[in-house]
């Protein structure tokens, strides 16, 4: 079926039970999906714009509402809606980060955070996870001493996520804000992975910014996120324009030039607001979904020498795992090769694991019931039985 | 009006995921099926009445 000239209808969603890492957080609500049917225009959200004119002053629809729930919610001062958590990376840089001044990330670090500080024309400095894939305050301790050798300096901004894309690994992210403080650095707390996902309070992390996905974790459409700030930093990033034309004479209010003015004015915001009684609700059930995710991890590890690349037992619902030594084994002979794997998948309901991936991959259990992650388990289980794999009980 | 129908469809798209990929429907959502569908027909019966007059 066509919605559109050459758009098929996308049912992955309808027809699998789909463990894309990076989708699960992100699909829709209900509540999410009539919104954007109604508000899918492009200024939708506009209609009741009044003065002063900035997106997050609009009450009808409740958008100003939203912008101070969603801080109350992170326990942070301020927010604003971004085009995408890296948008949020882009404004925090811009505002901190000048030419040639280090800036600390992680060897786990999203390559957005990178690019936000090479477009600031800052140097990245990473702090390297240990032999555990885990990034510990006593290591970013090091590594700013270490900056500061380099460069004279501690480094001007850090950036740590909390749960990273790699692994889907938890890091002690309020030890490392704690050292970062020492040394008078702002923290920017990345939630892409937890924001919309596990509980997440800003002021008890001792983070300077909290920023968070909508369309990774806030079931909402792309790009959307957020951008939280405390109070003293929310002067520095949320600052207003300032700028006067010389010939017209004019000015522009109170828009923000981080945010380049009003940022999500239609579908993406009226989604995500939709989604967020949903999300805060969901937040509060999280071991729900970690005993979902343990139910596949259990059948997962039952299939002789598959192991879990990840910290484990499992923080968190995206996971890495290594079936080199199982299904890998049988796509050396097997007339598929590596397609092996994601067609027997597909054949039972399930996608979103890459497709010719059989040694190192990704998945991620989150949003799936109690039957549809039984059903998951009991598919790896039948399919490493069908290919002569040993699973053990 | 406008969106009733469509808002009852979506509605009836979730129960599809949720029980994706067998859509084996347990008591519950059988009951639930049923009511939106009976709300589809009778939405759908407004829908005729409201443009066709």
């Amino acid at each position: 079926m066509k919605c559109g000239n050459g758009i098929e209808a996308r049912q992955v969603d309808e027809l699998f039970i789909n463990i894309d890492p990076i989708q699960a957080g992100g699909r829709l609500t209900a509540d999410a999906m009539k919104a954007v049917i109604a508000y899918g225009d492009g200024y939708s959200v506009c209609d009741n714009c009044r003065k002063p004119n900035r997106l997050d002053y609009i009450s009808k629809p409740p958008i100003a509402e939203f912008h101070k729930e969603v801080a109350k919610w992170l326990n942070m001062d301020a927010v604003r809606t971004v085009p995408g958590a890296r948008r949020g990376f882009q404004a925090v840089a811009q505002t901190y980060v000048n030419k040639g001044d280090p800036v600390l990330l992680t060897s786990l670090s999203h390559y957005t955070e990178f690019l936000a500080i090479e477009e600031a024309g800052g140097v990245a400095r990473e702090i390297a996870a240990n032999e555990n894939n885990l990034v510990t305050p006593e290591a970013a301790a090091e590594k700013i001493e270490a900056v500061k050798k380099e460069f004279g300096r501690a480094p001007v901004l850090a950036f740590i996520d909390h749960v990273d894309y790699q692994y889907g690994n938890l890091h002690d992210v309020a030890g490392i804000a704690k050292v970062a403080h020492q040394y008078d650095i702002p923290l920017v707390y990345n939630g892409a992975y937890t924001v919309g996902i596990l509980p997440v309070d800003g002021k008890a992390l001792g983070v300077d910014f909290v920023v968070g996905s909508g369309h990774k974790s806030m079931a909402a459409p792309a790009p959307s996120g957020i951008l939280a700030a405390t109070a003293e930093r929310e002067k520095e990033v949320f600052r207003t324009t300032t700028i006067v034309g010389d010939v017209t004479n004019r000015k522009f209010g109170i828009k923000e030039p981080e945010m380049m003015g009003c940022t999500l004015m239609g579908a993406t915001l009226i989604g995500m607001m939709a989604s967020f009684p949903h999300v805060k609700e969901r937040t509060k059930h999280f071991d729900r979904e970690l005993a979902n995710h343990g139910i596949v991890m259990e059948a997962l590890l039952s299939i002789e020498r598959t192991r879990c690349l990840s910290e484990y037992p499992r923080k968190h619902t995206m996971t890495r795992v290594d079936t080199t030594a199982s299904f890998d084994k049988v796509a050396e002979s097997h007339k598929k090769r590596g397609y092996y794997l994601q067609s027997a998948l597909e054949e039972k309901g399930i996608t979103g694991v890459i497709p010719g991936a059989t040694k190192v991959w990704k998945f991620n259990t989150y949003g799936t019931t109690r039957k549809q992650a039984e059903h998951l388990a009991a598919s790896f289980v039948a399919i490493a039985r069908e290919n002569g794999i040993a699973v053990g009980d | 009006m406008t969106f009733q129908a469509i808002y009852t469809l979506t509605d009836l798209r979730i129960l599809l995921r949720e029980t994706a990929p067998s859509h084996e429907f347990d008591t519950n959502q059988k009951i639930q099926v049923q009511r939106l569908l009976e709300n589809l027909e009778r939405q759908v019966g407004s829908l005729r009445q409201e443009m066709l007059k």
